[in-house]
């Protein structure tokens, strides 16, 4: 399990990380949200031990993160970057035996992600001569070479074409289901939304919202109703509803109404008003969750 | 341990098959040739401006000649005393016609030179001096030159050399060996801050720091840096030996003073292992202060402004032992001797020119081993900050808190 706990991180006047707390348990994964700025690298950074926490405390099921524990641990940074003379193979290899893998294990294990990533037939290339997709692609093999317990990714699909994309999303949610802790930042709402299984929103340094979708879901204010067709009947019962909001809308009418509403008697009000050929309570999606909290913030 | 074996292989492998390594050996192995060359080169070049046509009466160029042979090489005589026609010259392929006559003060001289700025007067007025005197005074050749050579033996009381042209040798192998330590020093040191300059810049530090220790990092690309360097001067002074043992025993004229090209067989065991010790000191602190300063690289062109300062006391260390050389025991070199980034110059130079005592190197060991210590920790901090800081390089105050971050 992995916990953060008031975590803080300045440089100089710029107070970075202010107070950042989540717990992420064994073989979740958990997705890092913020805008740029936010604080979400440098937390990513005080988890693998490049910066050291100016406050709070960082454990690894129950313990300090020592150097033996960090050697557990794979990372890809936002910036990316590579020995650009190096070859595919070799590199991803070096990365593997740099967190104590050994021949030919180490071999073995950089052939797999080289298989799982369609980075086949670039083994022999020098990294340097690789398209940027290609590049990021043998990253993220260097990142998880050695089966981290613990594998962070920052921003692991930005820059990477859809089809690129799909084999990440593919090879993460295969490590997901061997039980790697997976702590991933991205812009890609859809993405994490089916990859995570709970989230941490921060703005500013600071824990704004954290939880499963479901209980992100559960804290949101309002939902969204659907109901076609878009008649004056069923849009006089939905005006009705106490603080309802109509919404723009094609084809059908759209309302925000409160959490708490009570959808089987407002059904039945709709089917009493007019004939209704739709009706979908749409639950708020991530990317919603998230623009909000930044609004808020 | 591991990670640091694993740095430190790779770092090797990709040092070796770097195209700057390979051109640093084989500029290295041509630097050297001509070095060693040259002067032989410059000897032969001196030799053709000996050649000389002897002319004058048969007695006079008999007493003459075996006193010109030393210096000059006599191609041709003839007794007519006139002045050559250059074409004259060119045939007997001599510099200068060199006619004798006598008269009542003794020996008169008239050289009749194709340059004559390349005929040395003195020379041949100090060796036909015998000649005046044994015309002067009747006396025979032998006795004049029993007269003139007034036996003068050196006994060596404080110095570590037993002559004169010992001390110039000792001189000379040191002058080279420092240049060898000073352009190995540099230009690995210059290498290894390019090498973290690029991971800085090809943004790999951040995930190469977060999988491996910046201590263990910084240590692999040292040590294999050093290595190589060892390796790079190995090779350059195998290359040097082998040019130096080509050199036939008298070659360089009757004169041994005026010997020329480079012979290291005068280079004594300790010579060898005081240049390898304070090749290895002045190496580890150079290379660590250079790797240190490259992570704060941002672009590679900031390499040569940040560089810049750290020349400064490799090349002051370097000036200050060619100054050693004359005058090892002044306070200046003295003092010097015990500065780190200086020391490992200085040092070395007096060790191979004078008999330095055994506290004074002692200490100086000691100063310099615990400067390695302090620039390896202030440079590993330095590093382990300098890596990720991007952006506008960092102010002295930034570089000051890093140091002081454990």
């Amino acid at each position: 399990m992995l916990s953060v706990q008031h975590v803080r991180k300045g440089f100089g006047s710029v107070q970075a990380v202010s107070d950042v707390s989540f717990t992420i348990a064994r073989g979740a994964t958990f997705g890092l949200l913020g805008p740029n700025g936010a604080g979400k690298t440098t937390t990513m950074r005080m988890i693998v031990g490049i910066y050291p926490v100016d406050g709070g405390s960082i454990t690894w099921n129950d313990r300090r993160i020592d150097e033996r524990a960090r050697r557990r641990f794979g990372y890809l940074p936002e910036e990316r970057g590579l020995y650009g003379k190096m070859r595919v193979r070799e590199q991803i290899a070096y990365f593997g035996r740099l967190h104590g893998l050994h021949d030919p294990q180490v071999s073995q294990k950089a052939d797999a992600w080289i298989e799982r990533l369609g980075l086949g037939e670039y083994v022999n290339r020098p990294c340097g001569e690789l398209s940027k997709g290609n590049q990021q692609k043998v990253q993220v093999a260097c990142a998880g070479v050695h089966d981290p317990e613990l594998l962070i990714l920052d921003e692991p699909f930005s820059g990477l074409d859809p089809v690129n994309a799909e084999m990440l999303f593919s090879a993460l949610t295969d490590l997901k289901h061997r039980g790697t802790t997976l702590v991933l930042s991205s812009h890609q709402m859809w993405q994490l939304e089916q990859l995570c299984d709970a989230f941490c929103i921060i703005t500013q340094g600071r824990n704004r919202v954290s939880g499963t979708l479901a209980q992100l879901r559960a804290a949101w204010p309002t939902r969204v109703v659907k109901v076609e067709p878009a008649t004056a009947a069923l849009r006089g019962v939905l005006e009705r509803v106490p603080h309802a909001r109509a919404l723009e809308g094609n084809g059908a009418l759209y309302y925000e109404l409160p959490a708490g509403t009570d959808y089987p008697p407002l059904l039945r009000q709709l089917v009493a008003a007019d004939a209704v050929k739709r009706f979908d309570a749409i639950e708020p999606s991530l990317q919603d969750i998230y623009m909000h909290t930044i609004g808020q913030a | 341990m591991n990670e640091l074996i694993t740095v430190y292989s790779a770092e090797v492998m990709r040092r070796l098959r770097s195209r700057s390594f390979f051109l640093g050996v084989i500029f290295g192995v041509i630097g050297i040739a001509v070095v060693m060359e040259l002067p032989r080169y410059f000897q032969s070049y001196d030799t053709q401006n000996k050649r000389m046509v002897l002319a004058g009466a048969p007695q006079l160029r008999d007493a003459a000649r075996s006193l010109l042979d030393k210096d000059f090489v006599i191609v041709a005589e003839q007794d007519a005393v006139r002045a050559p026609t250059p074409a004259e010259l060119r045939a007997k392929k001599a510099a200068a016609l060199v006619a004798l006559t006598r008269d009542r003060k003794g020996v008169r001289v008239v050289v009749y030179a194709k340059d004559p700025g390349e005929i040395s007067a003195s020379r041949l007025q100090r060796d036909l001096v015998p000649l005046n005197l044994q015309l002067a005074s009747r006396l025979n050749a032998r006795q004049v030159h029993s007269l003139i050579n007034v036996p003068v033996r050196i006994e060596s009381v404080a110095s570590k050399f037993g002559s004169a042209a010992q001390a110039d040798s000792a001189r000379a192998i040191a002058y080279i060996l420092l240049l060898l330590l000073y352009i190995l020093i540099m230009v690995n040191s210059q290498l290894i801050m390019s090498s973290v300059a690029e991971e800085k810049t090809s943004r790999i530090a951040e995930l190469l720091v977060a999988s491996v220790n910046p201590k263990a990092l910084l240590t692999g690309k040292v040590a294999a840096s050093a290595t190589l360097a060892i390796a790079q001067m190995v090779v350059w002074v195998a290359v040097a030996w082998a040019l130096g043992a080509q050199t036939p025993a008298g070659s360089q004229g009757a004169d041994s003073s005026d010997s020329s090209g480079f012979s290291l067989s005068g280079i004594s065991s300790t010579d060898v292992a005081g240049f390898v010790l304070f090749f290895l000191i002045g190496f580890l602190q150079t290379s660590t202060l250079f790797a240190a300063v490259g992570s704060l690289i941002n672009r590679t062109e900031d390499l040569g402004s940040l560089s810049g300062p750290l020349f400064l006391p490799v090349v002051g260390g370097f000036i200050v032992a060619i100054s050693a050389l004359a005058v090892p025991d002044s306070p200046a070199v003295v003092v010097t001797s015990f500065i780190p980034l200086i020391a490992p110059f200085v040092m070395f130079a007096r060790i191979v020119v004078a008999t330095v005592p055994l506290w004074q190197i002692g200490l100086s060991l000691a100063i310099n081993i615990a400067a390695i210590y302090a620039i390896a920790i202030a440079g590993g901090r330095i590093y382990r900050v300098g890596m990720l800081l991007y952006g506008r390089t960092p102010r002295p105050s930034q570089i000051w808190h890093a140091m002081r971050t454990p």
